[in-house]
């Protein structure tokens, strides 16, 4: 009740030496303050209006003081603004449906920044934000951090089997729930192929180099700023998921006697033939490893000025949009795979998870339901063209007739490869984004920037079990 | 019988101030001048003293998100000499700050130096030259992103039109173009600055010594050097200091413009340290801080004592 003292007091005690009543803080203060002439008589209106107003400046007061309403879940997710516009609406029907008030904080649309503000708040174990939506290369940091609760009373059946046991059970505790999926795949221009001597798409990366330097020359004669090939090769995340989609199942993050590596036969070959797409073949515009992420790939194409995109499935509605000069164009086909091995397609997207320093924990995990209901990933699909993380939608009447492709997404997504699920993902990411990057730009040879980039990583680990390789 | 009770409440008036005075050997002005200081002393401390002991202490423990903490003295420091990308960011930034600071000092005291003159429009053109560092700097860092851009960018437009070269030029694809392309975006937000102290010192200088210079038939170089730049020097020692110490972190036109590449050509030491903070590896970042803090301290000390600053201040 020390919240009714503040703020302009003098006002307050004038009102209430006019006010009459059995009001209780009201009383002891009109003793002191009688008025002069005595007026004790009935209460007129103006004596009810400022009584009222009394009771309004004083409920303010309270307001003001008082902490919000503790049982409100604070929801983090950044992303696009027709992104965020779908989390808003959402949040509003659960609002409405449970009664529980949910409020939404923003967060920029940049992954690297995401991860930032959520690692500073759970480090400091602040109890805000209760819920948030985290890049599936982040879960290994969460969970060995024990940063996250663990969702009891959730049927995992709908789900993705793979992503759930690789990614969001690593310890047989439920830390996640996928809410949309990611994986690499190859946009290609059906109308260019079938011009160009009727070809389907590419099953191999040679042949994926042999139709572009084919076709290339060609469309340059009409299109001069035409390139056959177009990926992400910037020195961030997404060069990592494209380099371990061109080395396939035998490279990436290769594990060998319990060490992670990557100076192996296939990385080496990979790492030749991006650098030739760029370089040599001169089919991948040279600014790939200064300039290209997803977004300004996804344009390139769009703008017709490509044969082949490797990119995630959220580009396709945006290739369909009306605006798109690929509009009708386009074809969709799993990754190629390379000489020795099998293809692999880079398993990405975003999951949620409630924090272990939450203050609403029943809500939280009620919201969490809410989000990845059949419904609601169903609206979730229809509005962003995302591809959720329940496996029944994709068979879907409404979603199939929307979207034919996703038939075949769905098989992409069975067979996707996870990143390494460990707890210093972002650390050995980082040195191979740099060392991907500088081979790149030509100022390194592919086996010696591998071989630095092992020697990194076994530094970065030996810095971790600093005391005999204990954690 | 007048002086007598004007003791007796000079004495009545001796405060506890007077008695921390007597304790602490000091006269009761001093105490009082100390006593204006202590906001100040307060605001230091909560703001800067007790972050960089923080983050010191921080850089002596293992602080990883996934893993207890645990103090583990200078294996933190030990590990940064041996990573071969902590030296490729030292390099980048001495490199940086080198080339850079002299660079947009000399530009400054160029701009200052026309800016002192007396000519229709100086008002305007004070103003104007203000405006790159009045630009926040995450915003510069997109303008020459956009200017450097490969397939729409300004200066590949250029080249176009002039035919410099057969196909767009990729700026920030080469070691040397990125590290032209960075310092030449900060050159461009940080020389108003440096004009801006300078021309604050020029315009101290009392114009009779250039006349008197004039009558001793001293010419133009002669008068920039033997007045001009001995009565600038402290205010040139200081645009240095200043300059240098915010070139040594320099983060946010870097962060923008190239993120660190190609292949990690461009990493300040303050992007190298952010990395690790944002990934949840706060004792090596912080680690790596506390060098480039010393990296700041070492150099500010070498010019204050090279400008025999105390001197010139006297």
């Amino acid at each position: 009740m020390m919240n009714l003292i503040p703020f302009p007091c003098g006002i307050r005690i004038r009102l209430i030496r006019w006010s009459v009543g059995p009001w209780p803080l009201a009383r002891p203060l009109t003793h002191f303050r009688k008025p002069a002439n005595g007026h004790t008589g009935q209460p007129t209106n103006l004596h009810a209006v400022l009584k009222a107003a009394c009771i309004c400046l004083a409920l303010v007061s309270l307001a003001a003081c008082s902490e919000p309403p503790a049982r409100e879940v604070v929801f983090a997710v950044g992303g696009a603004p027709a992104e965020l516009d779908f989390w808003e609406t959402l949040a509003d029907d659960f609002e409405k449906e449970s009664g529980i008030p949910l409020r939404i904080l923003r967060r920029p649309a940049d992954t690297d920044q995401q991860r930032q503000s959520l690692v500073i708040s759970l480090k400091a174990q602040m109890s805000d934000p209760d819920v948030f939506l985290m890049d599936i290369a982040w879960i290994g940091l969460f969970s060995a951090a024990e940063w996250l609760m663990p969702l009891e009373d959730i049927d995992t059946a709908p789900f993705f089997k793979t992503v759930i046991e690789k990614v969001d059970r690593p310890a047989g505790q439920l830390l996640a729930l996928p809410v949309y999926m990611d994986a690499g795949i190859l946009y290609y221009r059906k109308d260019l192929l079938d011009a160009y001597g009727g070809e389907s798409a590419p099953r191999t990366w040679s042949a994926l180099a042999e139709t572009a330097r084919r076709i290339q020359p060609a469309e340059r004669k009409t299109n001069g700023d035409f390139y056959g090939f177009v990926w992400t090769g910037a020195q961030y995340e997404g060069l990592v998921t494209a380099f371990m989609e061109f080395a396939g199942t035998r490279g990436g993050f290769v594990v060998e006697d319990g060490q992670i590596r990557l100076n192996v036969p296939a990385n080496v070959r990979a790492m030749r033939f991006m650098r030739d797409l760029i370089r040599k073949f001169k089919i991948t515009p040279p600014n790939a490893y200064t300039g290209m992420k997803e977004e300004d790939v996804r344009m390139y194409f769009q703008r017709g000025d490509a044969l082949y995109e490797r990119n995630w499935p959220y580009a396709w509605p945006l290739h369909q949009s009306r605006d798109s000069a690929v509009r009708d164009k386009t074809g969709v086909s799993p990754i190629p795979a390379p000489e020795a091995g099998q293809s692999a397609s880079t398993l990405g997207g975003f999951h949620i998870g409630v924090s272990r320093f939450t203050d609403v924990k029943a809500e939280a995990l009620q919201f969490v339901k809410f989000v990845t209901s059949y419904n609601n990933q169903k609206r979730m699909v229809m509005q962003l063209g995302w591809n959720p993380g329940r496996q029944d939608l994709y068979d879907d009447p409404d979603i199939l007739k929307q979207a034919p492709h996703f038939k075949a997404l769905g098989e992409v997504f069975r067979s996707a490869r996870p990143r390494p699920l460990v707890p210093y993902y972002t650390q050995i990411s980082a040195i191979a984004q740099q060392h991907i990057n500088s081979v790149l730009a030509g100022n390194a040879a592919p086996q010696e920037a591998l071989a630095a980039a092992d020697r990194e990583i076994r530094a970065v680990l030996s810095r971790y079990a600093i005391e005999n390789g204990s954690k | 019988m007048d002086l007598n009770s004007n003791r007796k409440t000079k004495l009545a008036a001796r405060t506890g101030l007077d008695r921390i005075a007597d304790i602490l050997q000091i006269e009761r002005e001093s105490l009082t001048a100390f006593m204006f200081l202590v906001p100040l002393f307060v605001f230091l401390a909560v703001l800067i003293f007790i972050p960089v002991l923080g983050t010191f202490w921080d850089s002596l423990t293992r602080d990883v998100a996934f893993l207890p903490k645990k103090f583990i003295g200078t294996a933190n420091y030990r590990a940064l000499i041996a990573d071969a990308a902590f030296w490729q960011s030292v390099r980048f930034t001495l490199l940086f700050v080198f080339v850079s600071v002299p660079l947009e000092v000399l530009m400054g005291l160029a701009i200052a130096l026309v800016l002192n003159e007396t000519f229709p429009g100086r008002g305007f053109l004070r103003a104007a030259v203000l405006i790159p560092w009045a630009i926040p700097a995450a915003v510069s860092g997109r303008v020459f992103e956009l200017i450097y851009h490969y397939s729409y960018g300004a200066a590949n437009y250029l080249v176009r039109i002039l035919d410099l070269s057969e196909g767009p030029v990729n700026w920030l694809g080469t070691d040397l173009g990125s590290f032209a392309g960075v310092v030449l975006a900060d050159a461009w937000k940080t020389t108003p600055f440096a004009a801006l102290i300078l021309l604050a010192g020029l315009s101290s200088i009392n114009p009779d010594l250039y006349k008197q210079a004039q009558i001793d038939r001293a010419n133009f170089l002669q008068r920039f050097l033997y007045v001009t730049i001995p009565l600038l020097k402290p205010v040139l020692v200081v645009t240095l200091l200043f300059r240098t110490v915010m070139a040594l972190r320099v983060f946010d036109v870097i962060y923008v413009l190239t993120g660190g590449g190609p292949g990690g050509a461009t990493t300040p030491l303050s992007l190298f340290a952010y990395r690790y903070f944002s990934s949840a590896d706060f004792g090596y970042g912080a680690a790596a801080s506390v060098l480039l803090f010393v990296c700041a301290l070492l150099l500010s000390v070498l010019y204050v004592k090279a400008g025999r600053f105390q001197e010139s201040l006297q």
